[in-house]
């Protein structure tokens, strides 16, 4: 545990030793994996992409976990890699804000037809009450100042262990951030994150510079930061703290922060927010690759305006943490030193924090009555999802010059974007952006007719640059856009991938196999089901605004490829809808452990 | 996080894992040599990295001491760690390939007994397709009873970066070339240390292992290292470092035995060898069953004939 001795548990009240007694494992012994019989199951807590996950009581301990079902995609190549090395990764961690590993469980099938069958394997987690996505939906739940600042700090402690032992993170978002009854938060979720091959960062320089490539394919779109929107490869430590930002202001508002519905858009928001990249605020910007062919007209950050509520001392953090500038960018180092922490109020004790059990389990109730939304697919804004779920490329008849700028990316990623599918899949847990349209299998679709109840959308929005004509095809008979939809699947596709499909690639996610690398393509290409055809006016609408053209999205692709999709849906209507202004669908206790 | 250490076998488990073996301990030895060194051929063949072919051999021991020696061929077992070790790492290796270096190595064509080189008879070393497939399924198998067994504990520390920092720490590389000469021996001691059927990367710590290692090779190559007891500074005891430097020295002894054992010319046994050897001993175990033939396997066989035909 090299870097136990330096973090500072009085800030999130965990007492060095018990937190090691607590976690003490028989290091000195090699004992095989769990059964699934050492552990009683006590219900289905959600299902994610990722699998189902159970809520379970352990017979030997006694103690609560969950129980995390790990699919076997692609039994071709064995062990999915992506599960293997979440597992490594996990098992080298020990920290009180960074999700343990328990074990892992098996199970094995009984009857002898199914012998021959894998046995399924179980990652054992501590079970956390909710996730900060969950909990920040939760109407009944008002975060004081004192709280937020008290899971900031366990989240930059947390991140700052994982940047000290050169693991970049890569999916920092509300959701898979987890909160127990005791006030812990803990990082969770570690299907995206890697080895940083560079130095951690150091105490006020920023995240520093990187020095090699890395997959640009990674976090989920509203917490994705400028540089990996305008494809920079060599990113560092940095982009995990634009996260920590996003997740900070989503804590103050209550609702995500820039929830983009394209990566255009995402970029347009950001820059509505934190202000225009110039050379100043990003030097070098022009010079990534997903800048050509951009234009900011000018425009200042709107952020201190935006947050004047919250006091000078948020403000502060928010602009550190939210820094165009990825080098100058705070690092968790810093971020935890700053004068916000120390500004009254003082930030809680994670003990004095109220519990949040009540309304968290009446809802957990009310939403398995209801069988309640359909997971908000995690399609959007995945890992291998390129720009073409925006404007930038889906529409090859629409473009403006800004999208023909940029068409040669399109193409590259959208190779990449097919072969990473299953990443984000399984992991891009959460909430992806909401893609507006096309979501639903048909069975879902039938609720047009109910009185909209919630805000209407916004006016158009004018913004050179990002608007092509912007046409309404959502407002077309379904069967239209079905058909708009296949014909412009095949437009879609983009010009030829430059590389070698299956080539190696630098940091790929999964290992290329080189010639026998096939196997990765027999996946239905995620990226497809959620590309938008066109460029919403309605960008700039709230939120969930949202959720009604999902709803009435007719997804072409969903149908095809759900029988290779895990994640199963509700075949019941959203019944709660209407009831509160709910941002985006998951539901806490879901939620939590969709991965 | 804990990149330096491992899960260390405790003694009971090595003791109660070797005396309740159906196998007699010396042929529990010769199997292990020869996986491991099998192993290595393999991640030779298959231009693997060496941290990558260590860590497979580390996991490969590993896994027997939890798993039943006999359970699986050896070298699927050999297979499978390799694909695995390689699948977690950055050179990740394709079944296909893998399954073609096996097939290869444990052929009559193989290199691997060292003495002769065969005139390479291509035939011998073929894989249908179906043979593949049946191959294939088999590893992927095998691959799952091991990450069970191993409670998916993939992480391997190696004792090979920890050597170079301490030999650089004594200042043997002042004179560049008998400093390249010693840290040469050193890690040919420790890639020895993992072919050794005393497993001793189950038993010790990469810190000690590197001591030990560097002690050898400092002999060897006659370069005087500290005279006080340098190698506390690197949390190594001196009963342990006896120990070590008494196992690391001893492979030499067991490949000479083996060799009288199984001939030199054997490049590999496999568990038909040990179970006839066993009956030269004149141990009988009435609960080993004969395997039961695979059902697919003969079918393939069955194929494969008519195709040849």
């Amino acid at each position: 545990m090299m870097a136990t001795p330096q973090m500072s548990p009085q800030s999130n009240g965990v007492s060095l030793i018990a937190f090691a007694k607590e976690h003490a494992r028989p290091s000195r012994s090699f004992k095989g994996c769990s059964s699934i019989n050492d552990y009683d199951i006590l219900g289905k807590l959600g299902e994610g992409t990722f699998g189902e996950v159970h809520r379970a009581k352990s017979k030997k301990t006694g103690a609560i976990v969950a129980l995390k079902k790990i699919l076997m995609h692609n039994e071709k190549d064995g062990f999915p890699i992506t599960a293997l090395r979440e597992i490594k990764l996990l098992k080298l961690l020990s920290h009180p804000n960074i999700l343990k590993l328990e074990e892992m469980a098996v199970e094995h099938h009984t009857k002898p037809t199914d012998k021959r069958k894998r046995a399924i394997m179980y990652m054992v987690t501590p079970y956390m009450d909710h996730d900060l996505s969950g909990l920040l939906e939760n109407p009944k739940v008002k975060l004081q100042e004192s709280h937020i600042k008290c899971y900031l700090l366990q989240l930059l402690e947390g991140l700052r262990y994982l940047h000290e032992n050169q693991i970049l993170h890569r999916d920092m978002k509300a959701a898979n951030l987890l909160i127990n009854n005791k006030g812990i938060l803990q990082i969770a979720d570690f299907g995206l994150a890697r080895h940083y091959d560079e130095d951690p960062p150091k105490a006020g320089m920023g995240g520093g510079e990187a020095t090699r490539d890395y997959t640009t394919l990674v976090v989920t779109r509203w917490y994705r930061p400028p540089e990996l929107l305008l494809q920079l490869r060599k990113y560092t430590s940095a982009i995990d703290l634009w996260g920590v930002g996003c997740v900070f202001g989503e804590m103050l508002i209550g609702k995500p922060i820039l929830s983009g519905d394209s990566d255009a858009n995402q970029l347009k928001i950001i820059t509505d927010l934190v202000g225009t990249p110039n050379d100043e605020t990003m030097p070098g910007w022009r010079l990534l690759p997903g800048a050509e062919g951009l234009n900011f007209p000018p425009h200042p950050s709107t952020l201190a305006q935006r947050f004047r509520q919250y006091g000078s001392g948020a403000i502060s953090l928010l602009n550190e943490l939210l820094k165009l500038d990825w080098r100058k960018r705070i690092n968790a180092i810093d971020a935890l030193k700053h004068p916000y922490f120390r500004d009254q109020p003082l930030p809680a004790k994670p003990g004095d924090l109220p519990t949040f059990e009540d309304s968290h389990e009446l809802d957990r109730r009310k939403f398995k009555s209801q069988k309640a939304a359909p997971p908000p697919a995690p399609k959007g804004g995945t890992v291998g999802m390129g720009p073409q779920q925006g404007g930038w490329g889906g529409e090859p008849t629409v473009n403006g010059g800004y999208v023909n700028g940029d068409s040669h990316h399109n193409g590259h990623r959208h190779q990449n974007g097919s072969r990473y599918p299953p990443h984000g899949d399984h992991r891009n847990g959460v909430p992806p952006p909401p893609p507006p349209d096309g979501r639903r299998p048909a069975w879902a679709r039938p609720r047009d007719d109910r009185p909209d109840t919630r805000l209407p959308p916004r006016p158009p929005v004018n913004y050179a640059g990002y608007d092509g004509p912007r046409d309404s095809r959502d407002e077309r008979p379904p069967a239209d856009r079905e058909n708009y939809r296949s014909r412009s699947r095949d437009l879609d596709r983009g010009p030829p991938p430059r590389s070698r499909p299956g080539g190696p690639n630098v940091d790929t996610y999964i290992p290329s196999y080189g010639p026998d690398s096939g196997r990765r393509d027999d996946r239905p290409p995620r990226d497809r089901d959620d590309r938008r055809r066109r460029d919403d006016p309605r960008d700039e609408r709230p939120r969930h605004d949202s959720h009604r053209d999902r709803d009435r999205g007719l997804d072409y692709d969903d149908r095809r490829s759900r029988r290779t999709r895990s994640r199963s849906r509700s075949p019941l209507p959203d019944r709660d809808r209407g009831e509160r202004p709910r941002e985006r669908e998951p539901l806490p206790d879901r939620d939590i452990y969709r991965r | 996080m804990s990149h330096l250490s491992n899960p260390i076998a405790t003694a009971d488990q090595v003791f109660t894992n070797v005396t309740n073996n159906v196998l007699p301990l010396e042929l529990q030895d010769s199997v292990r040599f020869y996986t491991a060194r099998l192993t290595q051929a393999a991640g030779i063949l298959l231009r693997l990295p060496q941290s990558i072919t260590a860590q497979a051999n580390v996991l490969l021991y590993r896994y027997w001491l939890v798993d039943d020696i006999m359970r699986h061929e050896f070298s699927d077992l050999s297979a499978a760690v390799i694909y695995l070790a390689a699948k977690i790492s950055a050179s990740p290796r394709s079944l296909r390939s893998i399954t073609n270096v096996y097939a290869y190595l444990i052929s009559t064509s193989s290199t691997l007994s060292g003495t002769t080189v065969p005139e390479p008879d291509p035939k011998s070393y073929y894989l249908s397709e179906n043979t593949y497939i049946t191959k294939r399924n088999k590893l992927l198998h095998i691959e799952g009873q091991t990450l069970n067994a191993l409670g998916f504990n993939t992480h391997v520390a190696l004792p090979h970066p920890l050597a170079i920092t301490y030999l650089q720490t004594m200042d043997v590389f002042t004179s560049p070339k008998t400093g390249k000469e010693v840290a040469k021996r050193t890690i040919e001691y420790l890639n020895t240390a993992l072919l050794s059927p005393q497993m001793l990367y189950l038993t010790h710590q990469p810190a000690s292992l590197a001591t030990a290692a560097i002690y050898l090779a400092a002999r060897d190559k006659s370069v005087r290292l500290p005279e006080c007891e340098w190698w506390e500074v690197f949390d190594c005891e001196r009963e342990e470092l006896g120990f070590l430097v008494v196992g690391m020295g001893s492979l030499e002894g067991v490949v000479k035995r083996e060799a009288e054992r199984w001939g030199k010319e054997k490049g590999m046994i496999s568990r038909k060898d040990v179970r006839e050897e066993m009956w030269k001993m004149g141990i009988r175990n009435e609960n080993e069953v004969e395997e039961p033939l695979d059902e697919e396997d003969e079918l393939n066989k069955l194929l494969d004939a008519r195709v040849g035909a």
